[in-house]
């Protein structure tokens, strides 16, 4: 355990504004059980479209999987597997569909702090 | 640092003050990053990455449609982690599931920012000793141990 007692003065890197509090929002809930359905649906008639998460160096192994699995409602074991091919590919497809519904996937990674891209299949 | 799921998919989180002290501190610093237009350009792109890679007219209306958004939930989500931490007090946090879906992006976007900082840019990059090292770390140490609470 790294031992915090002597780091909280040094690393104020920007300075805190008096008086900013952040304001609160509800959040985002990371169980949508309508992405899930959407994935089913969009299932067929337009997969012209893909979203693409690619490796980087600062996020844990678990977190990628738990994000595919919150997000995409994939299963654990093809949620590991989507993990291990950016671990070791350095990208995996974790959907596919229209245009607009993997910019929407994209947004979403982003927001998790996962790199991903829209790319045309 | 104890993270310890309870009944009712309460996650207990026990830090001390200092370690407190050092999120709260770290999340007012993201919080300020977010909304700095003339910061770093490579942080920028670390929390804010290009959605298509060789079409920066794709890219440009992307942004334009998702960028304030990002911004307004990443900013919640940073304004969580002092609020959970102020309402616990002197006392052990508790998140709920809403609570941990807004800790654990908030937690990798500090990080991909002190990664930026410390150079870390590819998986073999070494973490440096120094003392933002640790706090990168730490904070590893952190969100491990909250998605193993969650996912277990």
């Amino acid at each position: 355990m790294v031992d915090v007692a002597q780091l909280v003065e040094h690393w104020l890197v920007v300075p805190v504004v008096a008086g900013s509090s952040p304001v609160i929002h509800p959040t985002m809930s990371l169980a949508q059980p309508d992405e899930v359905l959407e994935e089913r649906t969009l299932i067929e008639p337009d997969r012209a479209w893909s979203t693409v998460v690619w490796n980087d160096p600062v996020n844990l192994m678990t977190y990628v999987t738990h994000v595919f699995r919150t997000y995409f409602g994939y299963p654990r074991p093809e949620a590991e597997r989507l993990m291990l091919l950016v671990h070791h590919e350095g990208r995996a497809t974790v959907a596919s569909g229209p245009r607009e519904e993997m910019e929407r996937h994209t947004e979403a990674m982003h927001e998790f702090g996962l790199w991903a891209t829209v790319e045309r299949v | 640092m104890r993270v310890q799921r309870r009944r009712g998919d309460v996650v207990v989180v026990g830090l001390d003050a200092v370690g407190r002290d050092l999120l709260t501190s770290l999340a007012a610093q993201y919080d300020e990053v977010l909304h700095d237009d003339e910061g770093d350009d490579a942080v920028h792109d670390r929390l804010f990455p290009a959605a298509y890679r060789d079409d920066p007219d794709a890219d440009d209306e992307f942004r334009r449609y998702t960028y304030e958004g990002l911004v307004d939930r990443k900013s919640a989500n940073a304004g969580r982690i002092a609020a959970s931490i102020a309402a616990a007090g002197d006392g052990r946090i508790l998140l709920d599931p809403d609570a941990v879906g807004a800790w654990l992006p908030a937690l990798t976007d500090l990080r991909l920012v002190i990664a930026e900082r410390l150079g870390i840019r590819r998986d073999d990059d070494p973490v440096p000793d120094g003392q933002l090292g640790q706090v990168y770390r730490w904070l590893a140490e952190l969100q491990a141990r909250l998605v193993d609470a969650v996912d277990r």
